[in-house]
């Protein structure tokens, strides 16, 4: 049996209002099979959570454009309807956000929004079922079931986090997404949190996208890695092999800036310049102007090079065109 | 909870303290001698001025004359009106409920239409009805009250001849029963309309501006991912959300109308506490004016510590 | 700058706004083809009959001239009311928010307790007492509605003073008093003055209120007391009532204009789109 989970084809996303687009993801393809854990690591404006909730299908559809193809399970996530994507949402794709202080209502009891949240694919479900299943789940994130009962307001940011990881479970997804869910808590804590979800992971039979800007995160809890930059997705890998062996100018550069714990917004120091205009199109290479091994055919644009072992680079220091 | 009503009830009572310290100082401080304050301008009876005197010790040094005031402020006494010779708070609650007829109904009736309006305006962020909407309300906030009034007399009676523009019941006639209650009905639209108008602006804006924070909230896009159904969202969590600061805003508008409402039943002619309030201008009649200012000073901050308490009800977050 | 100004609509409007009607105020006698304060011979004319584009009152008034002269009062209320109001505001709000403590406390009860007291009455009852001359009024408003600048001005201080030019200020020995006025009020300033123009709207209001009960001032041409004037004429000459009202509602629109637009410049958060 075919054990892909995610595949996504020249995946694109581009935000159109009166008077500009901006073009925030471009040609985006990786796949994820089941049990992978894949990291997508880039600075802030990279596009990684423009990707992630475009696969959501959260981005307004008014402004946004989507192009590609992103296989679920099968299915197109970019062509289903309202009413298919409603089947799947929740129950094979979910989602934590990062914001863990706004992630719940803060005027109804979380119990309130568990049990409105589960009515959505099991509406016969009894609160008690749902308490013993949202028991079970908060064990595994080490809570106790008193958080049922609670406003969000009477928990940490840490606690709240864990309980938005678990009702990310509560049907056991296929596939779940993790947007910056750990970047607004302390070290320790954020710490404790990826060794909880690793071991879930285990128990539940779990596949994982983790989104994030910290490099430490996808060592820790990830299997395969994808570099974003500027909207591209510029190094593709196993964790084991990219950490140790960086092919790209800018992973390099990324990961040479290493220790950045402490929000997104502190510059790369191992790279120089910003980061380009997403409101133009470029005709070469997107890393080019800050590259220090830009040559003169980074004017024209990379193609990914697959170089085996689901191992891919958009750079043309590594062949391709000539 | 309990330490946050304790707090809020102190509060008020605070306020009413001060309400009181303010008029005994604006007595003290106004041109001429308190005693002819108490009296009204113009009259002036020996035997009066005497009695006063000694019911509020006059002779006496100030921190006890405070002290004598507020015990016969407190005790319901809001002194005599020397005009109509009556004590001021027979006056006053005679007249108290042809207002507060007019205050609840607006209030309420404008918090349900301009809380809707805002609503759906949210809802349809930018399109045709939103901009219509907008522009309404901001119009109709810098309208003074009274004026619109006289422009729905110009535009209903003297045009249209649809509605009668005076006082709260047609005097020709001496309806009983349903009759009477239609009668009244009649005769409370225009009022009713014009103040409606006028705060339609209030909750307008704190309606849209709050759904449409609500809904980009974070745990809006969390259960839009949990793909529960958009009416659902709506009803049961941004609503509830976004409804509280317009339960705040509630308190504040309806102390805006106790006072606001004088100018509208002067326009129409309504037999209210505002009514009162203009003859007493006229008249100088300065205990009146001093015993309604009183009285609505004290509704107000009760009204006030009623709201912020149904807040602290409605929302978990508030327990200090 | 400019660009700024012409990118918010509502600002742009109302500085053209607030232009327009500072030529009225400086140039009323030029404008006004008659000098309202002089009674004419013309009673009761309707709206263009023997010249008068907006027609006269019971006393022979030109309404236009009147209304045009009545720019003056409305603004120089909402002007001098704003400013004692704004001023005091400052002081109170910045002196509890910076010095912090029992002092801010107090104050911050003070602010909250005003804040519930019906103003609009208060300043009726002050104005019945004390005398309805145009600076009473101006006075009385100025003098109770300085809460909700304070309230503003004292979250400004809050932050301000845990800023670190502050902080070095103190450590260079700076004196609280001089660290008052030299860092703290500046740089607070700007919501009180955005705030500043919605006060100076409801003054405008208010006038016009107090105008309509009687309490007016009779020496002064001012649009309330020409729409409490007109509402004895409401069937027989509308037009003394309506065009006042039509004035103060454009000028207050004008002030709120002016308040949302500086709103909006000075805090990038609310004129930001959506998405992206």
């Amino acid at each position: 049996m075919d054990n892909t989970i995610l595949e996504l084809k020249d995946f694109n996303v581009t935000y159109v209002n009166k008077y500009k687009k901006v073009y925030a993801v471009k040609d985006a393809g990786f796949k994820i099979n089941k049990g992978d854990s894949l990291g997508l690591v880039g600075e802030s404006g990279s596009g990684k959570s423009t990707l992630a909730m475009a696969l959501l299908r959260l981005l307004p559809e008014k402004t946004t454009e989507i192009s590609g193809v992103a296989n679920f399970l099968g299915k197109d996530l970019t062509q289903m309807s309202q009413a298919e994507l409603k089947k799947i949402r929740w129950k094979e794709l979910s989602v934590v956000f990062q914001k863990s202080m706004n992630s719940l209502s803060p005027v109804h009891k979380i119990g309130t929004q568990v049990e409105d949240i589960y009515w959505v694919h099991n509406p016969k479900a009894t609160k008690k079922e749902i308490l013993d299943r949202f028991t079970y789940l908060l064990e595994l994130v080490n809570l106790s079931s008193r958080v049922y009962n609670l406003y969000p307001h009477e928990l940490s940011g840490g606690m709240l986090q864990r309980v938005s990881i678990a009702l990310s479970l509560i049907n056991n997804p296929k596939l779940l997404i993790l947007d910056e869910a750990t970047t607004a808590l302390d070290v320790v804590t954020q710490g404790q949190i990826l060794d909880e979800i690793v071991k879930m992971e285990r128990e539940m039979d779990m596949t994982r996208i983790m989104i994030t800007h910290d490099m430490s995160v996808v060592a820790t809890s990830c299997n395969k890695v994808a570099v974003m930059y500027a909207g591209e997705l510029m190094e593709l890998g196993y964790v084991k092999e990219v950490l140790k062996d960086p092919l790209h100018p800018y992973t390099k550069g990324l990961l040479a800036s290493f220790p950045s714990l402490k929000g997104e917004n502190s510059k790369l120091e191992g790279i120089s310049g910003f980061l380009p205009d997403l409101s133009k199109k470029y005709e070469g290479c997107i890393f080019a102007p800050r590259c220090k091994q830009a040559m003169d055919i980074c004017k024209k644009k990379p193609k990914l090079i697959q170089l085996g072992n689901e191992r891919a680079i958009r750079c043309h220091l590594y062949g391709g065109e000539k | 909870m309990k330490r946050y009503v304790a707090k809020r009830i102190l509060t008020g009572l605070l306020t009413i303290l001060i309400v009181f310290s303010i008029n005994f100082i604006i007595i003290n401080l106004a041109p001429g001698d308190p005693i002819k304050t108490l009296m009204g301008k113009e009259t002036d009876d020996p035997a009066l001025r005497a009695a006063l005197e000694q019911k509020y010790g006059l002779d006496k040094p100030l921190h006890i004359q405070f002290v004598s005031y507020l015990k016969t402020a407190i005790s319901g006494d809001l002194g005599t009106s020397i005009i109509y010779n009556r004590p001021v708070s027979e006056m006053i609650s005679e007249k108290m409920p042809a207002t507060i007829l007019l205050v609840l109904t607006s209030g309420i009736l404008s918090l349900i239409i301009g809380t809707l309006m805002g609503i759906v305006a949210a809802r349809k962020e930018g399109s045709f009805i939103d901009v219509i909407f907008s522009g309404f309300s901001y119009i109709l906030n810098s309208m003074p009250s009274f004026w619109l009034g006289l422009m729905l007399i110009i535009i209903f009676s003297s045009v249209l001849n649809l509605l009668p523009t005076c006082g709260m019941t047609d005097p020709r006639t001496s309806y009983k029963g349903i009759a009477y209650v239609m009668d009244v009905l009649k005769h409370m639209i225009l009022p009713v309309g014009t103040l409606i108008l006028i705060e339609i602006p209030l909750y307008y804006r704190i309606a849209k501006s709050s759904v449409l924070q609500v809904t980009n909230e974070d745990f809006i896009l969390t259960l839009r991912a949990t793909g529960m159904n958009e009416k659902k969202i709506f009803n049961k969590y941004i609503f509830r959300n976004a409804i509280l600061p317009t339960v705040t805003i509630f308190g504040i508008s309806l102390a805006y109308l106790i006072t606001g409402v004088a100018l509208i039943e002067t326009v129409f002619a309504w037999p209210g506490t505002g009514r009162l309030v203009l003859t007493a201008i006229n008249q100088r009649d300065y205990p009146t004016l001093m015993g309604i200012y009183l009285v609505m000073s004290v509704s107000v901050a009760i009204v006030m510590m009623l709201v912020d308490i149904l807040y602290a009800v409605l929302d978990p977050r508030i327990r200090y | 700058m400019i660009k700024t100004i012409v990118n918010d609509k509502q600002l742009l409007f109302g500085i053209l706004g607030i232009i327009a009607l500072l030529i009225i105020v400086a140039f009323a006698p030029n404008i006004a083809p008659e000098n309202p304060y002089v009674f004419g011979p013309d009673v009761l004319n309707k709206i263009g009959e023997n010249g008068h584009i907006l027609g006269t009152n019971k006393m022979g008034q030109d309404i236009f001239s009147m209304i045009i002269y009545g720019t003056r009062t409305s603004l120089q209320v909402a002007v001098i009311s704003a400013l004692i109001s704004g001023l005091l505001g400052i002081l109170i709000g910045g002196i509890a928010g910076f010095f912090g403590g029992t002092a801010d406390r107090i104050v911050s009860e003070i602010i909250n307790i005003f804040m519930m007291l019906p103003t609009f009455f208060l300043i009726l009852l002050i104005i019945a007492l004390f005398g309805n001359s145009i600076y009473n009024v101006m006075i009385v408003i100025g003098l109770t509605t300085w809460p909700s600048n304070a309230k503003l001005m004292r979250a400004q201080a809050l932050s301000l003073r845990e800023r670190t030019f502050v902080k070095a200020a103190t450590a260079m020995g700076e004196t609280k008093g001089q660290i008052l006025f030299k860092y703290i009020i500046p740089n607070g300033i700007f919501p009180v003055i955005a705030n500043t123009t919605v006060g100076m709207s409801n003054a405008i209001l208010t006038e016009a209120g107090l105008s309509f009960l009687g309490l007016g001032d009779p020496n002064i041409i001012s649009w309330g007391q020409m729409i409490y004037d007109g509402k004895s004429f409401l069937t027989s000459a509308w037009w003394i009532a309506t065009f006042a009202g039509v004035a103060i509602v454009i000028t207050v629109t004008i002030f709120y204009l002016l308040g949302d637009g500086l709103n909006h410049v000075m805090n990038p958060k609310h004129s930001k789109g959506k998405g992206v």
